[in-house]
């Protein structure tokens, strides 16, 4: 019944298309233009704030997956509360990746540079690279967040079940948190060449032209 | 019309970006499938449950697959002279490699989940639960070689 209303966005992006084909002006829809104008501090800042957010919402998310099933658990076995704060450590880890991450990328974004001065290669090379560098941390933080948090909880349980399970469901938790911490290398290998904003010597802006 | 426009490595980074997020959700979401079913093997038969470790250990190899494609792309990332074709092919060998990865990882957490519950009661199971993992896996390394195949093509090349 729901799924009727999954057709109205696409409904609409057509009829848009086909108004603006149809109308004679299908050249305004130019992705190469739209990169070009935009602006590189839009991305970078997008990417920073990605960045942060998504990982949190990781952390937090494993935190009450794994938080809720210790303290379920701890009712009847009281003993597994303070062992399995690991786990907690685990998922609040994540949120550490992506805090690292938000304050190299915002290092990168340097002194203002003025918008007549700022459309170089090189800063359009570092918007993109904050922008996509900071959605994989995020994502990947924040799948890995989701991940330790259900084995966690799932190790608690184990644990209330049987105290000797607990080091043998940490292994699979472990191989759980590997994934952030290759979100990681990937997010700063991908800014390794990124530089600085930094202002061109002579006017380099799609948007102001030499009249 | 420039071969190497200044919004082409735009494209070089979602390819990395997509090679890596999407086989961290295969690898994610095998790893936890996988692990309930660990923890209900352990309930009943614990010294097994060193052998049924091998779906984890599988879905993390998913996103080593993922790991390489996006470092290999990366490394070919420059804000000079990085042709336009590069790019969308980087992007397509991060969605190759990403997507199935995605389905790789998929696979080997369901696989994974009931299989080491039916080696709780059976244990000539196992055999047959490596095989179809083996086979899972090798999914996402269709991905990863094809990602290879692609990115070999453009490297080197001497545009702009």
């Amino acid at each position: 019944m729901g799924y009727y209303s999954y057709g109205l966005p696409p409904f609409v992006v057509v009829v848009i298309a086909l108004y603006i084909l149809l109308t004679g002006s299908g050249e305004a829809f130019n992705v190469g233009r739209f990169l070009e104008e935009s602006s590189p501090y839009a991305w970078a800042a997008t990417g920073i704030g990605l960045c942060i957010g998504l990982s949190v919402l990781g952390a937090g998310w494993g935190i009450f997956i794994t938080g809720s099933s210790i303290l379920g658990g701890g009712v009847r076995a009281p003993r597994i509360s303070t062992k399995n704060l690991i786990s907690i450590i685990f998922c609040e880890v994540v949120a550490i990746y992506g805090v690292i991450i938000g304050i190299v990328y915002s290092a990168k974004l340097g002194e203002f540079v003025p918008e007549a001065h700022l459309y170089t290669r090189e800063n359009y090379f570092t918007g993109f690279a904050l922008f996509w560098g900071g959605l994989t941390v995020g994502a990947c933080n924040l799948l890995c967040g989701l991940c330790v948090g259900i084995t966690g909880s799932t190790a608690a349980l184990s644990d209330a079940a049987d105290p000797n399970l607990f080091v043998k469901i940490l292994v699979v938790e472990v191989f759980g948190s590997i994934l952030g911490l290759f979100g990681l290398i990937t997010g700063l290998l991908m800014v390794s060449q990124a530089s600085d904003f930094s202002a061109a010597s002579s006017l380099a802006s799609p948007l102001v032209s030499v009249a | 019309m420039s071969l190497c426009p200044p919004y082409a490595p735009f494209f070089g980074f979602a390819g990395v970006a997509s090679a890596m997020v999407l086989s961290t959700v295969g690898a994610a979401f095998g790893t936890a499938k996988a692990g309930i079913g660990i923890a209900g093997l352990g309930t009943f038969k614990p010294e097994l449950i060193m052998k049924s470790l091998i779906p984890v250990v599988m879905s993390g190899i998913i996103a080593v697959y993922g790991l390489v494609v996006s470092v290999l792309i990366s490394s070919a990332l420059t804000p000079a002279s990085y042709p336009l074709v590069a790019g969308f092919v980087h992007l397509a060998a991060g969605l190759a490699c990403g997507f199935t990865g995605l389905t790789a990882g998929y696979a080997i957490g369901v696989v994974g989940d009931s299989c080491v519950r039916a080696y709780v009661h059976e244990s000539k199971v196992f055999v047959s639960m490596v095989l179809i993992l083996i086979f899972a896996e090798v999914l996402g390394l269709y991905g990863l070689i094809v990602a290879l195949i692609m990115n070999s093509k453009v490297t080197g090349l001497e545009v702009c």
